[in-house]
């Protein structure tokens, strides 16, 4: 257990915690301003993936791949806000749920009859398949740090968007009093219509940036769907600086639990023990971070309502 | 119907109940007649889907305490009902076969568990609310995951239990059993909805500051449904895993939470007769819409999601209170002073 | 009233024929929906094409297959038992992907005095004491498949291994059968999330680690993740990676060029030199396009069986067919199929490599012969 080791996996739990932002941000300001339960938001980091990979298959570039993309899923979410999401929003939280859950589905069987049930090809651009020495004798993938480059960059842009904008006021005033900021004269559905379309692209874009590493198949997005309610709750509801901290808390704890944990349980307890609780304890440790902030801070870490 | 004077006795409110839920009592009626209509088409596997149609029913009926008049939303009960599962497994496994322990056994760690859980999840409320029990229900899902001695995720076969000399083999008895059981569940659930308690939780769900200029704590309330409704689902667990002969942690996944959610709004929230109604319609939607796309589509087949997706995204638009608000809007009402209850 | 509208849709829809004797039912059950459905349709594909090898005939006699979609969850599984039990009255039920699935349905089945064949999943128990003579396994015994790989590195010299499975019964059976062959030093022993999809932590941990081998057990989607991650790290240059039932038919479209060199052990592969199987991958390839992994040899395998077992036996009853099967030498894509006394199969256990073939696409190929006849440890266990 070397420090260049312990840093490398540092790398590796900001680069998991960066992704998670993306996805979660956009998620958080749904739920924060619209108060709305958006458990499809995993489709919409399915649909990102599928469009860079497929427009990247097609067009043999992976940065066109990119490019086409985000529109797309711009395009995609605002489409979905204009046709039904917007219904919803009067609704409680469990017809939400039902509603969404549904979505899941339809997004999920709509992408298994246009691109079937198998994983798509997808590889890393030539450009980025190489390695950057983080330190003397540690190769980290060009790649991931490019994705955690992205990212951080993405949420200071995000940040600046949020505090320094006219824009970025509405939607923070839209965060912590929905009611006041339309009495306030402000077109709210035309303020959450973007905010939807936003957040999808968000998430699209960390599907686009998942796509070249991971499997890209249908239900593909449903395990970050957990995970980022988790970065959202433990962060917040409607602050995006607490999706922020959450997201790379979480990607931390979770990447460093998973492979430091078995080893720190066989300090205190026998080999056996250690290897049957260890993965166990790991896979649980998520939840029990947000189960234990929850019971300190019921309303997450940095609440915006007041 | 009542004087207005009169206080209402145990009798009085029985018959009220009873009265009220006339869609539950009929729902209740076709479950014991059933096995007539499976005996005429010769059909005895239509006695499985009956009898799993009742056990998520039950379970849902449990969770639409807790959620349909208690306002929590949980998604964490299908972690009860695989409590209630595994309480007949792990018996078995060190040879305790009684049923009557089982349920015992059951019950009781779901009752102390749901008090655990809902104590500490109580102190949010909300959508922290709901993430903080699927929390609770994950852990419990990659705890049993884990426990190898109990076959981990490949589960456990067990044998159904022995009930005062019954063989729950025979056929239709364990049919009974739990037509039985689910009677007094819903019965039982009849009876608390239109007691004081049961009237002093709907009034913590549409204004909790109101119950507590009362006086009242509704803290105290609602942790009483919760456990009560975490209870009923491990009751219906043990029949469940009694009618698989099996047990698995798939049980308690998440998703399955999810599912007693649809059932329950698919039915009608906050009435005693919906989750059972959901619970027919879900199950039958799975089983028959496969089966009708094989009949006019059948290259999309295994597609059926994409029908069922957008139903349930329909259901939500245009259904008012679910399937049984339907019922209630479209049946004739006795008399303007008697309010319907399901 | 919609109850009986819609139990009577049902008597229609699902009609039972009367028994006659000279038809053979069969209900072949796998999951064809949801994520996993890749796999149950690949098997699907293979039984219409071992039907229509033999003439729409299973043994002689009008065959009719029935095919039903687990949802893979155990207690829609065990619903779908029964009704093919009771209502469509099959004469066998085979299928059958995951283990939690066949220990769910088992016992019924069984205990109806059906057939049941396994075409893919083979947990210990089946093999061991929860053994039934009405069942077969025309596809492995868990542990096989991982103790041949443990042979393999134990022969070939290989002085220490890193281990990475899943965290689940099936993942800790692999390495369980794989320790009961190989000898060495274990130098890691790693079990992961079941269902994650980013394993740059573990390659971090292993690469710091540096042991000459590597073997995972890591199916469906997470070997696609794996092995694509391991390559884009460039771990070969660390560690030589071996593989069980995580580079396949299934995951070889996704990963292309990234899985060759990678080796696995397997009971069958397509290059397999016996008529059976070549005639079923070249038709195979002609009609899907691709090659047939070794969940749709099972399946092909399972209605062979069927043929013979009811060819020999001139019946369909449960008794005459499985005297034939537990006797062997059942043709089969792997040859001749011996059955042991559990009746699980003893065959040969190679050891494959993903290569390219001469249209360019990547395929696994046979390099060497781990085990010949081998046989699972459980069978002394078993005792109908």
């Amino acid at each position: 257990m070397t420090f260049s080791l312990i840093l490398e996996q540092a790398f590796n739990g900001l680069q998991a915690g960066v992704t998670l932002f993306l996805v979660a941000a956009g998620l958080t300001l749904i739920l924060g301003i619209m108060d709305f339960v958006f458990l499809a938001h995993g489709a919409q980091v399915m649909i990102g993936a599928y469009a860079a990979t497929a427009i990247s298959l097609a067009t043999g570039s992976f940065y066109l791949g990119i490019l086409g993309a985000i529109p797309v899923t711009f395009v995609c979410g605002y489409l979905l806000e204009f046709l039904i999401i917007r219904h919803l929003y009067r609704r409680d939280h469990m017809d939400q749920v039902l509603a969404t859950f549904g979505l899941i589905l339809f997004f999920n069987e709509m992408i298994r009859i246009g691109f079937g049930p198998a994983a798509l090809f997808s590889d890393l651009p030539t450009s980025l398949s190489g390695f950057v020495e983080i330190l003397p004798d540690v190769p980290y993938p060009t790649y991931r740090l490019a994705v955690i480059v992205v990212g951080l960059l993405l949420a200071i842009g995000i940040h600046l968007f949020v505090s320094r904008t006219k824009l970025g006021a509405m939607v923070r005033a839209g965060a912590s009093n929905p009611d006041m900021t339309a009495a306030l004269g402000i077109n709210i559905s035309i303020l959450f219509r973007f905010i939807f379309a936003t957040g999808a692209c968000l998430a699209g874009i960390a599907g686009m940036a998942l796509a070249p590493i991971t499997a890209v198949q249908p239900g593909m997005g449903e395990p970050l769907l957990i995970l980022s309610l988790v970065v959202i709750i433990i962060g917040g509801i409607g602050s995006v600086r607490g999706a922020f901290i959450a997201a790379i808390l979480v990607g931390l704890v979770d990447t460093l639990g998973r492979v430091f944990l078995p080893a720190m349980l066989r300090l205190v307890m026998d080999q056996s023990a250690a290897d049957g609780a260890g993965p166990a304890l790991a896979s649980m440790l998520v939840y029990i971070l947000m189960a234990v902030v929850l019971v300190f801070r019921p309303t997450g870490l940095f609440p915006v309502k007041g | 119907m009542t004087h207005p004077a009169r206080k209402p006795t145990l009798i009085r409110l029985f018959i009220d109940s009873v009265m009220a839920h006339r869609l539950l009592w009929a729902l209740l009626g076709l479950f014991a007649l059933f096995p007539i209509v499976t005996i005429i088409f010769d059909q005895p596997f239509w006695n499985d889907i009956a009898m799993r149609i009742m056990v998520l029913g039950m379970a849902a009926m449990g969770l639409n305490l807790a959620l349909g008049y208690g306002g929590m939303v949980s998604f964490g009960h299908a972690a009860f009902i695989g409590i209630g599962a595994y309480s007949v497994g792990i018996c078995d496994y060190y040879g305790l076969t009684n049923g009557w322990a089982h349920f015992a056994i059951s019950m009781a760690v779901c009752a102390g568990l749901g008090l655990v859980i809902g104590i500490l999840s109580l102190r949010t409320s909300g959508i922290y609310f709901i993430m903080i029990t699927l929390a609770f229900a994950q852990m419990l899902f990659f705890l049993f995951v884990s426990l190898e001695t109990f076959g981990g995720d490949d589960g456990m076969s067990i044998d159904r239990a022995d009930f005062l000399m019954i063989d729950l083999y025979e056929p239709l008895r364990l049919y009974f059993l739990i037509w039985l059981v689910l009677v007094i569940v819903a019965s039982f659930l009849m009876f608390i909805v239109h007691s004081r308690f049961g009237v002093t939780l709907r009034g913590i769900k549409s204004n909790e500051q109101r119950i507590e200029a009362m006086g009242l704590t509704p803290l105290h309330y609602k942790i009483t449904a919760y456990v009560i409704s975490a209870v009923i689902c491990g009751i219906a667990g043990t029949l469940f895993a009694n009618w698989q002969e099996y047990v698995s942690p798939d049980i308690m996944h998440w998703t399955r939470s999810g599912e007693l959610m649809i059932i329950i709004i698919l039915g009608g929230l906050g009435t005693v007769a919906g989750p059972l109604l959901g619970a027919i319609v879900f199950l039958l939607l799975e089983e028959f819409l496969p089966e009708l796309l094989h009949l006019f589509a059948p290259a999309y087949a295994e597609n059926w999601m994409i029908i069922f997706g957008p139903l349930l995204v329909v259901v939500v638009l245009f259904g008012r209170g679910g399937i049984s608000g339907l019922i209630t809007t479209y049946m004739p009402k006795k008399s303007d002073q008697q309010v319907r209850h399901d | 009233m919609k109850k009986i509208i819609l139990t009577l849709i049902a008597a229609m829809a699902v009609s039972a024929s009367p028994a006659l004797s000279d038809t053979v039912k069969v209900g072949y059950m796998t999951t064809l929906s949801g994520g996993a459905g890749i796999i149950g349709t690949q098997m699907k594909n293979a039984v219409e094409l071992a039907l229509e090898h033999k003439g729409g005939k299973l043994g002689g006699k009008d065959a009719e297959i029935i095919f039903v979609d687990d949802q893979r969850k155990p207690d829609v599984a065990k619903q779908l038992a029964n009704r093919l039990i009771k209502s469509d009255r099959v004469d066998v039920i085979a299928g059958v992907i995951w283990s939690n699935l066949l220990m769910a349905i088992h016992k019924p089945v069984t205990r109806a005095d059906t057939l049941l064949i396994s075409s893919n999943a083979g947990p210990s128990p089946l093999a061991g004491e929860e053994c039934h003579e009405n069942f077969f396994s025309l596809s492995w015994q868990n542990d096989q498949t991982p103790e041949a790989m443990g042979k393999y590195m134990q022969d070939s010299g290989v002085k220490s291994v890193y281990l990475i499975a899943p965290n689940y019964q099936a993942g800790k059976d692999m390495l369980v059968g794989f320790k009961r062959q190989y000898k060495g030093e274990i130098v890691g022993e790693v079990y992961t999330k079941l269902g994650q999809t980013d394993f740059q932590a573990e390659l971090s941990a292993l690469r710091a680690a540096a042991p000459p081998a590597t073997m995972i057990f890591q199916p469906g989607g997470m070997g696609i993740n794996f092995v694509k991650q391991w390559n884009q790290a460039g771990m070969d240059q660390v560690s030589k990676l071996h593989t069980v039932f995580s580079v396949d038919a299934v995951s070889l479209p996704a990963l292309q060029d990234s899985a060759l060199g990678t080796v696995s052990t397997q009971t069958w592969s397509p290059d397999l030199d016996n008529a059976i199987n070549k005639k079923f991958v070249a038709d195979y390839k002609a009609r899907y396009g691709a090659y047939p992994s070794y969940y749709a040899a099972q399946a092909y395998d399972s209605i062979m069986a069927i043929d013979y077992a009811v060819g020999q036996s001139g019946s369909t009853k449960a008794a005459d067919m499985r005297a034939v099967l537990a006797a062997g030498n059942i043709p089969t894509t792997r040859g001749p199929l011996k059955m042991n006394s559990n009746h699980f199969p003893i065959q040969n256990i190679y050891l494959r490599e993903a290569v390219k073939d001469e249209d360019g696409v990547v395929t696994t190929k046979i390099i060497s012969t781990v085990f010949t006849d081998h046989a699972d440890s459980y069978a002394a266990s078993c005792k109908f």
